[in-house]
């Protein structure tokens, strides 16, 4: 089937290999492990401020990359793994894909709303670096639920 | 909307598998066609009538709660 905006299937297997490093390197950084020196790098930055310092615009910064990193990979490989297509992608898979992305956006802001009324200060910074991430999240694991919901079917009908 | 695919499956004897592949869809999909779980597009309709060398009014009927949804 023709469809718009989906990318090959060979990319879920690199999604893979992105994110579950990606993970890796996000719990390390949750955790408040000492960041490797070697991820320390100048970068370019539009707009910085260090923790109480000035605000800096176009200029270059001192950084530690392992959150940078972190985040980038997460996303990429969330990316890949949720939008490449199935092996066989029908029309009904794309249906599975279309609500479960209506799904998650859903949960992803109803709990936004809960943590907007209940969450506060500083730990409310947390819930806005996860919810970076939970709406691919929450996708990614209600369309797989629901398809490996339908493959269980076909082998119990067998 | 009733279906009667597994009746034309029968008359030409194949796996909900093997009409999977001759119409181009994961089995995942005959399977909750066939169980009223999901409606075909028009284009996988008429390409199922095909392979059963039937019309899709053989295949799929309409039933009267169509009419309230």
């Amino acid at each position: 089937m023709k469809t718009k905006y989906l990318i090959p299937n060979r990319f879920r297997k690199i999604g893979w290999l992105l994110f579950l490093p990606g993970l890796l390197l996000g719990l390390w950084y949750l955790l408040g492990q000492s960041a490797p020196a070697f991820f320390d790098a100048k970068v370019f930055a539009v707009a910085g401020q260090p923790f109480l310092g000035k605000t800096v615009r176009f200029s270059f910064i001192e950084n530690n990359l392992l959150d940078e990193l972190a985040g980038l990979l997460i996303i990429l490989g969330a990316l890949m793994i949720a939008f490449s297509k199935e092996k066989t992608e029908d029309e009904f898979i794309t249906r599975i894909r279309m609500e479960s992305l209506v799904w998650a956006t859903y949960v992803n802001y109803f709990i936004l709303l809960l943590a907007i009324v209940f969450i506060y200060d500083m730990i409310f910074l947390w819930v806005l670096v996860f919810n970076m991430f939970t709406i691919l999240f929450f996708f990614m694991v209600r369309y797989h639920w629901v398809l490996y919901k339908t493959k269980k079917q076909l082998r119990d009908e067998e | 909307m009733k279906n009667s695919i597994k009746v034309e499956r029968a008359k030409i004897n194949i796996t909900q598998a093997q009409l999977a592949l001759l119409a181009q869809v994961s089995r995942q999909t005959i399977n909750a066609i066939e169980l009223g779980k999901y409606n075909p597009s028009t284009i996988l309709a008429l390409k199922m009538a095909k392979v059963f060398n039937a019309r899709v009014e053989d295949i799929f009927q309409l039933e009267e709660a169509d009419w309230n949804s």
